[in-house]
């Protein structure tokens, strides 16, 4: 899901040659770039336009909303938070609503990028959890509203954690060698600095929120050890990875474990995938709805998030994708089995036990990326 | 009236000239200089740059400060080395191929090198992880390399192909004629002719390959990170502009130095051979 690379490089490559090739297809795209003005007064209806996270939102939940309101939803996908901020940055304009996590909102407010919520205008506000309310990111939510949650966590393959008696609620399982030697070249960790440096502070005691230059130290010391025993850092493909059975343990986002597990059990597989979130603590990521500067339709993004904030709307990313949830009326409405599942829905006790990422100042960025090149390179 | 025909052909070639002079400058000669500036500014608070009179020489100082940076650049010269030397390699012998076929059928077997450009990179790519995996390669650099040359391979035949088509089969008949051997008729005359064609080739694989950042993260393992895998991260994941310009800069400043010391050694190379025959 976290995917930066995709995008950006599909945008690039893909194009280079295919046109220069046949005429005749660029023929064809240059009829539909001079008939696009066109189109666009054909439809003059209310366009409301989305920038998200790839598969966030239900196309029925989508299909619902634009029946009510009589318009249509246009959305835009990134795979990272990073991705996102990029191309705002670099002067991209027209998105009405953005669904970035804590600390790219804690971003977006400071440099003035984003339009207040007019809680009037939520009818359906109190829905919401008081845990995921008044964030550290947004004191009083005045910027965002909170949609879903994910944890970064462990994924396994069952069967084989049993067979080889590995415990599975402890970091142990990626950073101790004496683990680690049961399941060489069979796991795979994040190519992260933020979350795989996070796991590893967590792991040793500390807070990833920490400054101490020493504490950081230790968690590179850490991963150096076990990383001789890691088969790849990877983003994305430890999903398929674990699915098909190639690897065994990965360090990743709740929702593409719960992918794994139902990608394994819709293939038949012969072993299952499950996940949970280390005792010691992890990453809590809780995405929030905000409207940006640039769009054009504040009301509507508006009607759109209360629309969200009704109990079997919201309930349906978890249905759909396995996301945590920030909204006290969904529970209701989402499956038993997700509602039960104590990696998605942490208990109280267990939230406590969460941070978020925050950014770091500049000076201890650049601190933390030579430390993570000198745990690439080593 | 030789006055009166210059003056239109003088204004040819400005009107030729002009386009593609302005383009250069617009896009690539302009957004340089912005990195180039861009590297002696400070990194904003939340990403970007700090506001504009804040400038230092920090980044350029960190990378020099450290050993770990140079071994990267190292790293990837070696891996674009390693790639380009394959590549002729593999690409000569089908380059001649097809520069000796009939006429007719070199048509369509460029096409066919070119074909693979008609799907997606990062498809291509994907579908290595497929025959990779089931053979324990994936995740090594082995398999990054099988990456790099499989993406920039069409690269290089392209312009040996285009070299070698254009050599008079007449001076290899001369050669046999005054009792050349095989090898000698290849050595003696068809390489030294075809050296603009390698040195353009390689030229067109080495520094792309030094730049490519999806092979080694999508098919490499826990080791292979190059240069632009770590300028990739300044500029996403560490929002650090001023240091992800600095290494872009040193790159350029790299590549630059690489592409003049090749054409310097290529026309030496070039009379060289004519001293000879």
């Amino acid at each position: 899901m976290r995917t930066r690379i995709v995008k950006v490089l599909s945008a690039h490559y893909a194009s280079d040659f295919r046109v220069t090739l046949q005429s005749r297809r660029r023929r064809l795209l240059l009829a539909g770039v001079l008939s696009l003005p066109f189109v666009g007064l054909a439809r003059a209806e209310d366009v409301l336009h989305l920038y998200n996270w790839n598969n966030y939102i239900g196309t029925e939940t989508l299909a619902r909303f634009e029946a009510v309101c009589g318009c249509r939803i246009k959305q835009d996908y990134y795979s990272d938070n990073e991705e996102m901020l990029a191309k705002l940055e670099a002067g991209a304009v027209g998105y009405d609503l953005l669904v970035p996590t804590g600390n790219a909102v804690e971003s977006l407010v400071r440099r003035g990028a984003l339009r207040p919520i007019e809680r009037a205008r939520l009818p359906h506000f109190a829905n919401l959890r008081r845990e995921f309310l008044d964030p550290w990111f947004d004191p009083g939510n005045r910027y965002s509203v909170p949609y879903a949650t994910s944890i970064t966590l462990i994924g396994y393959n069952i069967g084989k954690m049993r067979e080889l008696g590995l415990p599975t609620d402890t970091w142990a399982l990626i950073f101790e060698p004496k683990h680690l030697e049961k399941i060489r070249g069979r796991v795979t960790v994040l190519n992260s600095q933020r979350e795989l440096m996070a796991a590893a502070m967590r792991y040793l005691g500390h807070s990833m929120r920490s400054t101490a230059p020493a504490q950081w130290e230790e968690a590179k010391h850490l991963i150096l050890r076990a990383k001789p025993y890691w088969a790849t850092f990877s983003n994305s493909t430890y999903i398929k990875d674990l699915a098909v059975g190639n690897i065994w343990v990965a360090h990743g986002y709740s929702n593409d474990m719960f992918r794994a597990r139902e990608d394994a059990r819709a293939a038949g597989r012969s072993f299952a995938i499950g996940f949970s979130t280390p005792k010691e603590g992890a990453v809590l990521a809780v995405d929030s709805f905000v409207i940006h500067k640039s769009g054009a339709r504040p009301n509507l993004a508006h009607r759109f998030i209360d629309f969200m904030l009704e109990g079997h709307n919201a309930a349906d990313v978890s249905n759909l994708i396995g996301a945590g949830n920030t909204n006290a009326a969904a529970a209701a409405h989402i499956r038993p089995e997700i509602a039960a599942e104590p990696a998605i829905f942490p208990s109280p006790a267990a939230l406590a036990n969460l941070e978020m990422l925050r950014d770091f100042d500049p000076t201890m960025r650049r601190r933390l990326s030579r430390m993570w090149t000198e745990i690439k390179v080593r | 009236m030789a006055a009166a025909r210059t003056q239109p052909a003088g204004l040819t070639k400005w009107a030729v000239t002009l386009p593609p002079t302005v383009f250069l400058l617009a896009f690539f000669l302009l957004p340089a200089l912005i990195v180039v500036a861009a590297s002696f500014r400070e990194p904003g608070e939340f990403g970007g740059l700090a506001p504009w009179p804040a400038h230092s020489l920090d980044a350029y100082r960190f990378l020099f400060g450290d050993v770990i940076y140079l071994e990267i650049f190292a790293r990837s010269f070696l891996v674009a080395a390693l790639t380009t030397t394959i590549c002729i390699v593999l690409a000569y012998p089908l380059a001649w191929l097809i520069a000796r076929s009939p006429a007719r059928r070199r048509d369509l077997l460029v096409l066919l090198v070119i074909l693979p450009f008609a799907s997606n990179f990062l498809v291509r790519i994907y579908a290595w992880i497929m025959l990779l995996g089931p053979a324990n390669l994936l995740y090594t650099p082995f398999a990054v390399i099988v990456g790099m040359v499989y993406v920039h391979l069409p690269f290089m035949i392209l312009p040996l192909y285009t070299n070698l088509e254009k050599h008079d089969p007449a001076l290899l008949e001369a050669a046999q004629d005054l009792g050349a051997s095989a090898w000698t008729r290849f050595w003696r005359v068809t390489f030294p002719l075809s050296l603009p064609g390698i040195f353009s080739g390689s030229a067109l694989v080495f520094i792309p390959v030094l730049g490519m950042f999806a092979v080694p993260e999508l098919l490499g393992g826990t080791g292979d990170v190059l240069i632009g895998n770590l300028i990739k991260e300044q500029f996403l994941d560490n929002r650090d502009w001023p240091l992800g310009s600095a290494l872009s800069i040193m790159l350029t400043a790299l590549v630059l130095a690489l592409a003049g010391i090749t054409a310097w050694a290529a026309r030496r190379g070039l009379h060289g051979t004519e001293a000879v025959s």
